[in-house]
């Protein structure tokens, strides 16, 4: 038995056989040119470079990779446009009248052999830097496809070294029990769209594809984030007890779906998702909850070589709306930091993104890039129950400008005889302290508000919540946190404007009688989490939950805070 | 041109990042820039070439610059080194 540890990106366990997916090999032709091929075959190497040195340049500006990722595909670019690589495939393209294939096979497996051959392993190990750049050049310039999933089979447990989120995708219909990969970040696409499918997963596991055999038997912790190889009897039937239990609960969760959400007492809570790309819309659907609470826009401006037009973005946008009418969906419109968009918009390098130029402030200072996004939701807007919502939002100020804007887009619209509904509702993000301090200025702006408690937390607690030196202060249920929602909730019900959830606090079983005694009666969930959350809410008395919520907010710290929290649950 | 000794002074050697700062810098000036060690010599614009010189802690290296703007190549690169790359 040996046990490894990666990221978990979803919780559950799986049991299964290990099915090793592995990169399929390349067939390079070994011919010889003719004299007057030359230049054509240069010209092919250079295009596959430049595009080749795009794509790497994505993912480098994809914040959500970790630092030591970026690094090494920095260096990847680098062993792209090396200068004494050109070089050298010029040479054996024009001397001994290589395919450009082979040049560059040829070229890579001598440089790899030169790393192999290294005493230091430190430095030997650097080949394969070498020869994943190889890789993906050449399957580039052969245009390989195959398709080297065929070997799963079901209910077993995929290891790979990465997985792209078309890939995913595919992967999801072989019915297997769960994957792992020795690359990847928790908040990738691929992982993303394993999270809101419940699918066991593991990520970032070192050396994991040395260290499992095709066949060995593999539980997958999600919980605990561990990978067991070939567990003995005894953690054996221990996990075979846990997922019993967990496919228990699974099937009764099964059983509220269709099935109105109540509370004990009677009240009607809407219960919807937070979506981050459009492949996670079947799922949606399957789990009919009342629509969806907060569509991230951002997948559309993240790994895209340029902006996607206001073609692009309707169509998109109107696909999912029409999936999903009667029940609405809220668009937020775009909120990355700057950072993440260098390399789309001419941005400047800052310091502090999180306390920069991120969410509404990018599309103000973008006005032009910022009307293309409210046009494609305006005429989206046509097919079904559309909603924007703008996140950042920091003052009052910001909404009556936003508003001018989406005046001149319906304007526009309407001289071009582009159909859109008029009415459609917009509400503000509270997630900064001065929202939430000023949320009864906002309420009397806007037709409704929903509150983003991650954001909320780390501005209200000055934590970042990636670091995990400050993991300590990072406490949702900090008093003065529910301070500001129930000033928020409170001022939503004085200008009768619905306050809606939608950040992690409203997933956590523990959190969720507080948040309904505060009287909010909309959440926005993660698919994977919605059945979870529905059934906790029907558990709960809403009379009740109000008294315990004002006991609660009597609390002067987190600790006796935690403390009532624990107590109620009982 | 103008050369300059230099020791690796940083516990891990020159491996991908290190390499990647010293290419990155040297390729903004239009001197060529060589480094040598022991009898091999390298194009210091070149991520191969640096990588391959699997150059060590405590190895001497020989940077050689050669162009208009030279000085400032060899005064950035050494910078660099005597840095640590950032590492300590």
């Amino acid at each position: 038995m040996k046990i490894l540890e990666g990221i978990p990106v979803s919780t559950g366990i799986a049991i299964g056989p290990a099915c090793i997916i592995e990169r399929p090999k390349l067939n390079i032709e070994r011919k010889r040119i003719h004299p007057d091929e030359v230049a054509l075959e240069i010209r092919k190497f250079h295009k596959a470079i430049t595009e080749l040195g795009e794509e790497i340049d994505h993912l480098i500006a994809d914040l959500s990779q970790p630092q030591d990722n970026r690094d090494i595909l920095t260096t990847h670019k680098m062993i792209l446009q090396d200068v004494e690589f050109a070089a050298n495939i010029s040479r054996l393209v024009k001397n001994e009248l290589c395919g450009i294939e082979e040049a560059i096979n040829r070229h890579f497996t001598n440089v790899v052999n030169l790393f192999n051959d290294m005493e230091n392993e430190y430095f030997s190990l650097r080949s394969s830097d070498y020869e994943d750049v190889a890789y993906r050049l050449l399957s580039k310039l052969l245009n390989q496809k195959s398709n080297y999933f065929a070997k799963l089979s079901e209910n077993s447990i995929m290891i790979t070294k990465n997985i792209t989120p078309s890939e995913v995708t595919r992967v999801f219909n072989k019915n297997i029990a769960g994957f792992c990969t020795e690359g990847g970040s928790k908040n990738s696409h691929s992982s993303i769209i394993a999270r809101s499918m419940n699918l066991p997963t593991l990520v970032d596991i070192q050396d994991l594809l040395q260290m499992v055999n095709d066949k060995d038997l593999l539980i997958i912790d999600g919980n605990l984030g561990k990978l067991i190889i070939n567990p003995d009897k005894k953690t054996q039937d221990h996990y075979q007890k846990l997922l019993a239990e967990e496919k228990t609960q699974l099937n009764y969760l099964q059983t509220l779906i269709g099935k109105k959400c109540v509370t004990t007492d009677g009240k009607v809570i809407k219960l919807m998702c937070n979506i981050e790309i459009p492949e996670e819309i079947s799922n949606v659907v399957k789990l009919k909850s009342d629509g969806v609470g907060l569509f991230r826009t951002e997948f559309l401006f993240m790994d895209k070589n340029r902006l996607p037009s206001e073609d692009q973005q309707f169509e998109i946008y109107r696909d999912i709306v029409k999936q999903l009418s009667p029940d609405p969906v809220v668009f937020r419109t775009i909120d990355v930091g700057g950072d993440k968009l260098s390399g789309l918009l001419n941005i400047e390098h800052e310091l502090n993104p999180n306390l920069g130029t991120r969410g509404i402030r990018i599309s103000l200072k973008h006005i032009p890039i910022f009307k293309v996004q409210l046009r494609a939701i305006l005429r989206a807007s046509v097919f079904g129950n559309v909603k924007v919502m703008f996140p950042m939002i920091s003052t009052v100020g910001e909404i009556l400008r936003i508003k001018e804007i989406l005046k001149e887009c319906r304007e526009e619209l309407k001289t071009e005889k582009i159909p859109f509904k008029s009415d459609i509702k917009i509400g503000a993000m509270i997630e900064i302290p001065s929202a939430a301090i000023t949320s009864d200025n906002l309420a009397q702006e806007c037709d409704f508000l929903s509150i983003g408690t991650n954001d909320l937390v780390q501005y209200t607690l000055a934590v970042d919540r990636d670091n995990e030196l400050v993991d300590e202060y990072y406490i949702p249920h900090h008093p003065s946190v529910l301070r500001l929602l129930k000033l928020t909730a409170d001022n939503g019900y004085k200008y009768n404007v619905p306050v809606a959830i939608c950040g992690e606090m409203a997933s956590e079983e523990k959190y969720i009688p507080f948040l309904l005694g505060l009287g909010i009666n909309e959440f926005s969930v993660s698919p994977g989490r919605l059945l979870m959350v529905k059934n906790t809410i029907m558990k709960c008395n809403y009379q009740k939950a109000v008294a315990k919520t004002n006991q609660i907010l009597k609390e002067n710290t987190y600790i006796d805070v935690m403390k009532r929290i624990e107590e109620f649950r009982l | 041109m103008i050369k300059k000794t230099i020791i690796i002074d940083n516990q891990l050697g020159m491996h991908a990042r290190p390499a990647t700062m010293i290419v990155k810098a040297a390729s903004k000036y239009r001197a060529e820039f060589k480094i040598k060690k022991d009898d091999t010599e390298i194009n210091g614009k070149s991520i191969m070439g640096v990588m391959t010189l699997a150059a060590e802690y405590g190895s001497s290296l020989e940077l050689i610059a050669d162009g208009v703007d030279e000085e400032y190549l060899i005064e950035e690169i050494a910078e660099l080194f005597a840095s640590k790359f950032g590492e300590e």
